[in-house]
């Protein structure tokens, strides 16, 4: 598999033979060729072998169980510092009304699924990378390969995996955090206001803001997962130091993001 | 060179030790997102109406601008709808707004139940019920009603022209040849000619007002004098209250005699009436002196039949 996806493809070919903007396309080709060969082997039973599924289970407890707690005091905190700026600039307008839904929609539907995967970034899914790009370089993948196991599978589908994994929870937990906070700053310790606030926020989550929620959700998991870890299996370019393939990793899912963030706007609100 | 193992443990976010209770950890975890993602699609679902009994309201109007899927029709300020389409009817030009009202809430809506779509100046187009009469029955599932619009950008164009109208008469008033301009123009040729000529005889009618004044401040001086000076008329007043307290006086004292000759007449009109009382006794015996004599002249009558005048004439 390693052989296949690393030393013959036509993205080596080009990103040695031609210039900058063929080298920028087989980069990328290279991060969507990586991306669907890691989902193919998600989605087929015979990757899990038990060596496999003990390094999933490992790595999704480890990038996951450690930040759960931080990452929700963070999201909590920012969540009341923006319902209280936004409640008071709205009472202050007389558009009080619109608040707790500019509240949801900033919060839950923006900011916090960013948050959460640059906060996966950042913690776990480059560092990944670099690791990956490592265990390549000091040919602890050939000695793998060598011993009949295949290295994407046993070490970069487990980190992949475990990133998504990582992403789709803290965004999830936050999320709801964030609502439960939101409204316990609105409305204070009372019952009285469940109902309303559930219409407002089925008012926001129309079918189809749902589905772009869910898919940028996702996106962004998968895009923190899978480029940190393709640039750290194919750091062919620059000097070849795993400072530059965690730099080219980070440039490169950032701009992936911000892609994303930008069709998930332009879905909601065009 | 470095153990490129060591060097990995170092690089990772954790150390690849082993963990102790891995898979059930990992399956708690795994647990606990299930558990969040579920409770938040099932949230998502309640929120939106999904497991809610629910009866169809079709609210017919001609322009359905500013109403949108999902928005909420109010009855009081009480959310009890939304809107399930927006389709245009067949035939007519007309709008079928389908409104989801819950099965617990329909109740509010009767068949007399009036219906309103409003679109603000600020803020979005709003749908609310109003139910006049609540003992009407209630409105059916499917029911088909009216919508009323208010626009109330729709008044803009009415406000703007009048705003014109006013605007044209304002300029109207201010023109060269307006109203105004020659009002002013008069008052200006006014103020001019008071200014000019007509400014001394109002000089002179004002040094004649305080001659006047002058004057009259000269007599007011004088009826001063006469009335509070020391030969003034008030000391001879003075005197003369003296004087009618002396006559008061003696007018007292008289008043006392008259008094008693009042005090003396009633006593003689008591001794008057007395004499009255014995002239009833008087008269009654002159009364009965006079009975007796008439019995005496009818005896004398009968005794003496040939006389011839039988009238007795009394002294």
């Amino acid at each position: 598999m390693i052989a296949a996806m690393t030393s013959t493809s036509w993205q080596d070919r080009v990103g040695t033979a031609g210039n900058a903007p063929l080298r920028w396309i087989a980069g990328w080709g290279r991060i969507v060729f990586f991306g669907a060969s890691l989902l193919v082997l998600a989605l087929s039973p015979a990757t899990y072998s038990p060596e496999t599924r003990r390094a999933l289970l490992h790595h999704i407890y480890v990038d996951t169980a450690p930040v759960l707690a931080w990452f929700t005091t963070l999201a909590a905190f920012l969540t009341l510092v923006i319902t209280r700026i936004v409640v008071v600039t709205a009472l202050s307008y007389g558009l009080s009304q619109y608040a707790l839904e500019m509240v949801i929609r900033v919060l839950v539907l923006e900011l916090i699924p960013l948050t959460a995967a640059l906060f996966i970034a950042l913690r776990c899914t480059i560092p990944n990378g670099a690791a990956v790009a490592a265990m390549r370089r000091s040919g602890h993948f050939d000695a793998l390969a060598r011993a009949g196991r295949d290295p994407v599978v046993t070490q970069a589908l487990p980190r992949a995996l475990a990133g998504i994994y990582a992403t789709v929870t803290l965004a999830a937990l936050s999320c709801v955090v964030a609502l439960v906070l939101a409204y316990l700053a609105v409305y204070g310790f009372t019952t009285a206001g469940i109902p309303s606030y559930t219409r407002v926020f089925g008012h926001v989550f129309t079918p189809a803001v749902s589905l772009v929620f869910v898919l940028k959700t996702l996106l962004f998991s998968l895009a923190v997962a899978i480029i940190p870890m393709a640039s750290g299996l194919y750091d062919t370019e620059g000097d070849g130091s795993r400072e530059s393939a965690a730099l080219q990793g980070l440039v490169r899912m950032f701009a992936v993001l911000l892609v994303l963030e930008a069709l998930s706007l332009a879905g909601n609100y065009y | 060179m470095a153990d490129p193992v060591e060097t990995l443990a170092r690089s990772e976010p954790s150390p690849t030790a082993p963990v102790r209770h891995l898979e059930r950890k990992a399956a708690l975890l795994l647990a606990f997102t299930t558990f969040l993602v579920a409770g938040s699609v099932l949230f998502l679902l309640h929120s939106r109406g999904a497991f809610e009994p629910t009866q169809q309201l079709v609210l017919v109007a001609d322009d359905a601008e500013g109403v949108a899927i999902g928005m909420d029709m109010t009855f009081s300020g009480f959310p009890i709808g939304r809107v399930h389409t927006v389709e245009l009817a067949e035939g007519g030009g007309k709008v079928h707004i389908v409104i989801d009202v819950p099965t617990k809430d329909a109740h509010w809506l009767r068949s007399s139940s009036v219906f309103t779509l409003v679109r603000g100046l600020v803020g979005g187009t709003t749908i609310k019920a109003y139910t006049g009469v609540p003992a009407d029955p209630p409105l059916a599932a499917g029911a088909e009603r009216p919508v009323l619009r208010g626009d109330a950008t729709a008044e803009l164009p009415q406000v703007l022209s009048n705003a014109k109208d006013v605007l044209a008469n304002a300029a109207a008033i201010t023109a060269q040849d307006g109203e105004l301009r020659a009002t002013l123009a008069n008052l200006r040729e006014l103020s001019e000619r008071l200014k000019g000529r007509d400014a001394d005889k109002v000089a002179a009618a004002l040094d004649r007002a305080n001659a006047l004044l002058a004057r009259l401040d000269g007599m007011t001086a004088k009826a001063d004098a006469q009335v509070f000076g020391p030969d003034g008329v008030m000391k001879e007043a003075r005197a003369t209250v003296v004087q009618l307290n002396q006559l008061l006086a003696d007018a007292r004292t008289s008043l006392k005699k008259v008094d008693a000759v009042l005090t003396d007449a009633q006593g003689i009109s008591a001794n008057v009436r007395g004499a009255t009382t014995d002239l009833g006794a008087l008269r009654a015996e002159v009364d009965a002196n006079l009975h007796k004599i008439e019995g005496m002249i009818d005896q004398l009558n009968r005794r003496w039949p040939f006389a011839r005048d039988t009238e007795v004439k009394l002294p």
